[in-house]
């Protein structure tokens, strides 16, 4: 796939891959936002090249996890050793609103959020990929980097628990 | 794979995802944004490197100086050897004729049995 296909296709899934960032960072819009910029630099730059075995859609997508993954790894290990932070650059910082703030007017989806904190992170995968994003379980399995029987009970464990939670609120 | 009954769970995220979706920045203005943050944090990589560099050198030095010093780490075998309490079972009697070879050849015969 050429540069400029591989800028078309991703400006094509940015809004969906903004979605999943958000989500693998607990809808901290700037973490996302932070997750979104590193990844794409590692498509564009040739640091993570899609080989075709998958849809890039999927590629893309297991990428986010993954930065997502070393993005909470450096930011734990900048709070345990503060030299650190010289070492592994600085923090992402924008002056967008927190998105519990953004949310507050939304009080459907603020209760979903909420919900979806609750849930196993696997869980919280799993039901995101497939209702947010419209991909398959078997793709949610192979962007959550678990098996398709794996992915399965988490789809069924987690839209009972999302359901149980959401009529909690909801009371 | 959505069921039918799943209808409700569909609209909430359908929902979120419009939501999401409204403060979405810009596809090229997310990858200038990415591009500015790495051009202005080139001497990150350096200064990666340098650690490293100095970390190498540090043991090398170290290395090298303790090995001129005659320096040794030795380790006393004697004073962390254990012994078992039940080591006195492990004993045969006359295991010592076991260890030990038998004298063979002339010094180890007698002549007057012969």
């Amino acid at each position: 796939m050429s540069p400029a296909d591989l800028t078309a296709e991703l400006e094509q899934l940015h809004a969906a891959a903004l979605g999943w960032a958000l989500s693998c960072c607990g809808w901290d819009r700037s973490a996302a936002e932070d997750v979104l910029q590193t990844c794409y630099l590692k498509l564009l730059d040739g640091r993570a090249r899609f080989d075709g075995r998958s849809s890039l859609r999927t590629f893309v997508f297991g990428v986010i996890v993954r930065t997502a993954r070393e993005v909470r790894r450096r930011a734990a290990l900048r709070r345990w050793i503060p030299l650190a932070s010289l070492l592994l650059g600085p923090e992402a910082v924008d002056g967008r609103p927190d998105p519990a703030t953004a949310l507050v007017g939304a009080d459907e989806t603020a209760r979903l959020v909420r919900a979806l904190g609750r849930l196993s992170a696997r869980q919280r995968q799993v039901l995101h990929l497939v209702f947010y994003e419209d991909l398959t379980i078997a793709e949610a399995a192979v962007v959550a980097g678990v098996s398709l029987g794996t992915a399965r009970t988490h789809y069924e464990r987690g839209k009972a628990a999302l359901r149980k939670l959401l009529g909690e609120e909801r009371e | 794979m959505i069921e039918r009954d799943d209808h409700d769970l569909r609209k909430s995220f359908a929902a979120l995802r419009r939501e999401d979706a409204a403060g979405t920045p810009p596809f090229p203005a997310t990858v200038a944004t990415a591009r500015a943050r790495e051009a202005a944090a080139p001497g990150h990589r350096a200064l990666r490197l340098a650690a490293v560099l100095v970390a190498v050198a540090a043991v090398v030095v170290v290395s090298t100086w303790r090995e001129r010093n005659g320096v040794r780490l030795e380790i006393d075998l004697a004073t962390v050897r254990w012994h078992a309490p039940t080591d006195f079972l492990l004993k045969l009697p006359g295991d010592e004729l076991l260890r030990s070879v038998p004298q063979l050849g002339p010094r180890g015969l007698d002549r007057r049995t012969l």
